[in-house]
């Protein structure tokens, strides 16, 4: 047996500190394009996180989050255009109540039905919201969307107030809001109410009978899930400064999180985030040369169901497996 | 006594499972439920825990009526359920199962016994799971995940626990590690309704015993006088 060293105790804030530097030289060294593109792929991390607590943990697959992601979009657009001097972090939590108040409103619904069905409803649902939008001119200016509304500054009275318009300031509050999003979820999962969800993921009669009220859980896992999908749609809204029905509410927004999560890997808490990483550098490069960018994600999502199931995590996993046992075995 | 059940009758579709099925266990007793395959032992316990719906008869639980409810008011009402297929949370680790398990853990809990259940005190009856705290429950044998649905089933600190089949598919030298177990944990003050297909391990627990042939209660005695009487022995239990 060889003594394992153990490395010293600084060596563990390494990692985190490189990440930590890269994230806040970023949008100095690389301008404003890829600073926006970056946001973009945080934006879109954290709502493809949010559906992974629903489709990776609880088993439920959501053909509808766009209802959520739509409905923090609009509310912060709408509380923006309407509410004289609304500050900044009060219209991001509009959005994220937003998001939460409709998974509790379809919550119940959701509740009488499990897999396919609860696929359709979800759908059905999303499907909705996007005709409601269009339909309800006087509230959400039909397919015009919401645009143009003031972004108010990031400012604590009396400290400091910093314009959120220039994509550079806009960055580091998207990164900070969706970063602690994103350790709120993950810290969720390592909570008892994480194992609640996988064991009704695994077998939710034996969570039955362990004395947990199923319909309830469920329903406060709806909950978070859309308030964070909401917060997802806030940040959205404001980054764009425009929320249209074919921007938010369109069938697409709720199958591109899903792409997300099977390419990145489903099961695993890094995979969605994995995953809108990878399909937003696709997407970038993709649209350089065509403007046919499904067939590209239709080609990757092909490759990912036919040779790696696991996604883009599991097949590092696989890798980090592979390797380490060829060395074990020297 | 603690729970009664009165002229219980189940049905899987067209098939009468239970017929007419009443039993009685009293508090701190092993009463042990005893029969061939396919006689409903299982589904009785199903029927007390609310996994199967009765269609007539009555459950009443410390004098309340629990006929019908759903599975999680049976628990919260203070009755435990050790069920007999693969029996814990395959993709949650050791402590996460027990911690799944956990209720009234406070003095202030429903139940009025001194000595709460809590994962330190699982701990000291399984050692090894505080060693193995971290693995993933897939990773155990037969007989540590029926150790460990034990020890997730005292986390909820029931008054009552129902255990179907512990034995069922373990070596004999588990065999007897959960046997000791279930008799340490009703010397703590534990009631028992225990289904087995083991006679040896129900006769050594059990005061009393409830011999069941097709869908009913045929021999209802102690565990001396079922001894006493090698002929109801055989009717009901040999094949």
């Amino acid at each position: 047996m060889i003594a394992r060293i153990t490395p010293p105790a600084w060596t563990r804030w390494v990692l985190p500190g490189i990440a930590a530097a890269i994230l806040l030289g970023y949008p100095l060294v690389f301008g404003t394009v890829y600073t926006n593109i970056f946001i973009h792929f945080a934006i879109f991390a954290v709502f493809a996180a949010s559906l992974n607590m629903l489709v990776s943990y609880t088993g439920l697959l959501s053909f509808g989050h766009a209802l959520f992601f739509g409905g923090g979009a609009y509310a912060t657009a709408l509380a923006l255009e309407n509410i004289p001097g609304m500050g900044l972090f009060p219209a991001i939590f509009t959005g994220g109540l937003a998001g939460a108040a409709f998974a509790l409103i379809v919550s119940p619904l959701l509740n009488r039905v499990r897999d396919t069905a609860f696929a359709l409803l979800t759908l059905a649902l999303g499907q909705l919201a996007y005709m409601a939008c269009i339909k309800l001119r006087d509230i959400t200016h039909g397919e015009d969307g919401v645009g143009g509304f003031p972004i108010p500054d990031l400012s604590i009275p009396g400290v400091v107030s910093v314009s959120m318009v220039p994509a550079q300031n806009f960055y580091y509050l998207a990164i900070v809001i969706l970063g602690i999003c994103l350790l709120l979820m993950w810290f969720l999962t390592k909570t008892p109410f994480g194992s609640i969800m996988i064991g009704i993921r695994d077998n939710p009669q034996r969570v039955d009978f362990l004395g947990f009220n199923i319909p309830l859980t469920k329903c406060l896992i709806f909950t978070l899930s859309g308030f964070f999908a909401g917060i997802a749609g806030s940040v959205y809204a404001l980054f764009n400064n425009l929320v249209t029905p074919d921007g938010v509410f369109h069938i697409m927004t709720s199958f591109t999180p899903i792409m997300m999560v099977y390419v990145g890997g489903i099961g695993t808490f890094a995979g969605p985030i994995a995953g809108s990483g990878l399909m937003t550098i696709i997407e970038e490069i993709a649209t350089r040369y065509t403007t046919q960018l499904v067939l590209f994600n239709g080609i990757l999502l092909v490759l990912v169901v036919m040779f790696f199931r696991t996604g883009f995590v599991g097949l590092y996993l696989l890798l980090k497996q592979k390797l380490f046992e060829k060395e074990s075995s020297r | 006594m603690m729970l009664a059940v009165k002229n219980l009758n189940t049905f899987y579709e067209l098939s009468h499972v239970i017929q007419d099925l009443s039993l009685s266990v009293d508090q701190g007793e092993i009463a042990a439920l005893l029969g061939r395959n396919g006689m409903g032992k299982s589904t009785t316990l199903k029927s007390i825990m609310g996994l199967a719906r009765p269609s007539s008869g009555q459950i009443l639980y410390q004098g309340i009526d629990l006929t019908g409810k759903p599975p999680h008011r049976v628990a919260q009402a203070g009755i435990g359920y050790i069920p007999e297929d693969r029996r814990i949370f395959a993709n949650l680790t050791v402590r996460e199962n027990l911690q799944m398990g956990a209720k009234n853990q406070g003095n202030t809990g429903s139940g009025n016994r001194q000595n709460k259940w809590t994962i330190d005190r699982i701990f000291d009856i399984f050692p090894w799971m505080k060693e193995r705290s971290a693995q993933n429950g897939r990773f155990l044998s037969g007989g540590e995940q029926q150790m460990l649905a034990i020890g997730r089933a005292l986390m909820g600190n029931p008054d009552l626990l129902l255990v179907d089949e512990p034995t069922e598919g373990l070596a004999p030298l588990i065999v007897r590690q959960v046997r000791d177990v279930l008799r340490d944990i009703n010397q703590a003050g534990m009631t028992l309704l225990l289904v087995e297909h083991n006679y040896s391990v129900a006769a050594s627990l059990a005061d009393r015993v409830y011999l069941m042939g097709k869908a009913r209660i045929g021999y209802e005695g102690t565990m001396a006088e079922l001894e006493a009487n090698p002929k109801i022995k055989a009717d009901y239990l040999e094949v």
